[in-house]
């Protein structure tokens, strides 16, 4: 009986992020286009839906129904893998997440995250760096040239910036003390980090940005030279999947971005609860890496590599190097 | 990075990105600019002006007879070798013709036989919905461009307009001529 309490919250909070989650690429994949229709002068999808709302829906619809195709020479049970390799990471995510102070429901309390755990931060960090191997799997997998070029600048990528983008946070953590979440969007109270940690706060967005392959960074999935990258053999669910795990992960980054930097839940006004504040937030991020999308080409790869290496590293040293002196 | 730092920014604005925040402004101001898509045919309809070539018809005289001589000018210029001609005598003694059939599946309404035509009898007026169920329908004769519409004195404008279900989906006019000027609402800078 004790055991159920504890674990009934548990699952009902579980059961309502990975719902959340999965239901969340429709309404962004319809606002991803309708943002590239309108900086286009075009009105986008109309048709399904008011505005063509229902549109992902039908999308999804054809993309579950479609052929589920293996390439012959592919490894299968890689093949296989892949996609739930690159999903589970982003979802592992939400773990650590807190999306408010914990709320009181019939004189008892209940945290606003799965586990506040009090190395949020380091877990965040280590399991969204497990993300590139669905990457590398599918790439190797697919026994395409396409898909191995593909995976190849994925991991180069990945590796060249997940290294500021852990000295980014460091100012953060410095400032809070802990790497509790919580504990860090508590520290903002004030202000928000982004007046601390301007140049942290910028690394970690580019960074951020490369993380999720998002354009300016996108060579994993560059269209004009690999075909579609690394998911260039996926077809039906599996590809689904492929895009389901780069929308969660877009989710993640602006949502860190508000938790980090913006003050999280905190500085809400009145007749909003914290929690919708830290989804606005959250949802600004979002529009903001799209209007990005639409705006930027693509970098070339020793852009890439140069702006990772030699810009943003030693910006983020730098950051941690005034974090400190302005600390002492 | 050289380059653009050379030309207008300097070095302040190279660190501060302003070649970025310029291309994010553009596509921000775009972004809140009205579209300029015609919701064809779900709502609206752009009217080509009288320059346009699209549907044929055929012109008469006072006399209610057609304008064609039959000389077969247009079938022999046609690209695409679309319009069957065969001649006969009329009532009158005059040479018109008997048969003027136009296989639109395989016109490319370019408009040569509108220029070759001694007689002003073939034209190409505004009409461009045509779609049919078959092929076979798209073969239009004489009577048909005798019927059809003449060419249009205006144009250029959106008018509201609606798609009509059934097997032969055109879209209709259902409002007045003085639609939308959509082509000065194209955002350009």
């Amino acid at each position: 009986m004790e055991s159920i309490i504890v674990i009934l919250p548990l699952l009902v909070k579980m059961g309502i992020v990975v719902a959340v989650l999965l239901l969340l690429p429709l309404p962004l994949t319809w606002l991803e286009r309708k943002i590239a229709a309108h900086i286009q002068q075009r009105p986008g999808p109309m048709r399904v839906g008011w505005h063509g709302l229902l549109q992902p829906l039908a999308d999804a619809i054809k993309l579950l129904t479609k052929e589920d195709h293996i390439p012959m020479d592919a490894d299968r049970l890689l093949f296989k893998m892949a996609p739930v390799v690159a999903l589970v990471p982003p979802f592992v995510v939400f773990v650590a997440i807190p999306f408010g102070e914990p709320v009181q429901i019939f004189g008892s309390s209940y945290t606003l995250a799965l586990s506040d755990m009090n190395v949020g931060l380091l877990f965040i960090l280590a399991v969204s760096g497990i993300g590139v191997f669905g990457v590398i799997l599918a790439g190797w997998a697919s026994n395409s040239k396409y898909a191995v070029l593909g995976s190849l600048r994925s991991i180069a990528q990945m590796i060249s910036y997940e290294i500021p983008m852990g000295f980014s946070v460091i100012g953060v953590v410095m400032l809070a003390g802990s790497m509790n979440l919580s504990d860090i969007v508590h520290a903002q109270d004030g202000l928000w980090n982004i007046v601390y940690q301007p140049i942290g706060f910028f690394v970690f967005f580019v960074a951020g940005l490369a993380e999720a392959q998002r354009i300016p960074f996108d060579l994993p999935e560059a269209e004009g030279d690999l075909g579609a990258g690394y998911h260039t053999e996926y077809s039906g669910i599996r590809f689904s999947l492929f895009m389901l795990a780069e929308y969660v992960v877009m989710v993640v980054l602006a949502l860190l971005n508000a938790l980090l930097f913006f003050g999280g839940w905190l500085g809400a006004p009145p007749f909003l609860p914290p929690a919708l504040w830290l989804l606005l937030k959250t949802g600004f991020f979002i529009w903001v890496f799209m209007w990005f999308r639409f705006t930027f080409p693509r970098y070339r790869y020793d852009q890439l590599m140069s702006i990772g290496w030699k810009v943003l590293l030693p910006l983020s040293l730098l950051n941690i190097l005034i974090s400190g002196i302005f600390m002492f | 990075m050289a380059r653009s730092q050379a030309t207008k920014q300097g070095w302040i604005g190279w660190i501060f990105f302003s070649d970025l925040a310029a291309g994010l402004m553009l596509t921000l101001r775009y972004m809140f600019s009205k579209t300029v898509t015609h919701h064809y045919p779900d709502a609206e309809k752009w009217l080509p002006y009288e320059r346009h070539r699209g549907h044929h018809f055929m012109k008469t005289n006072d006399e209610g007879d057609v304008n064609c001589v039959a000389c077969e000018l247009c079938s022999k210029i046609c690209p695409c070798d679309c319009i069957i001609v065969i001649p006969f005598e009329d009532d009158k003694g005059n040479r018109r013709p008997q048969v003027f059939d136009i296989d639109l599946a395989r016109c490319l309404y370019c408009g040569l036989c509108e220029d070759a035509c001694p007689a002003d009898a073939i034209k190409l007026g505004r009409e461009y919905e045509m779609s049919e169920i078959s092929t076979g329908a798209l073969v239009v004769h004489l009577d048909d461009l005798v019927a059809a519409p003449d060419k249009a004195r205006d144009g250029g404008q959106l008018v509201p307009a609606r798609l009509i279900p059934g097997d032969n989906p055109h879209s209709e006019v259902i409002a007045g001529k003085d639609g939308r000027d959509w082509w000065r609402s194209i955002r350009r800078d």
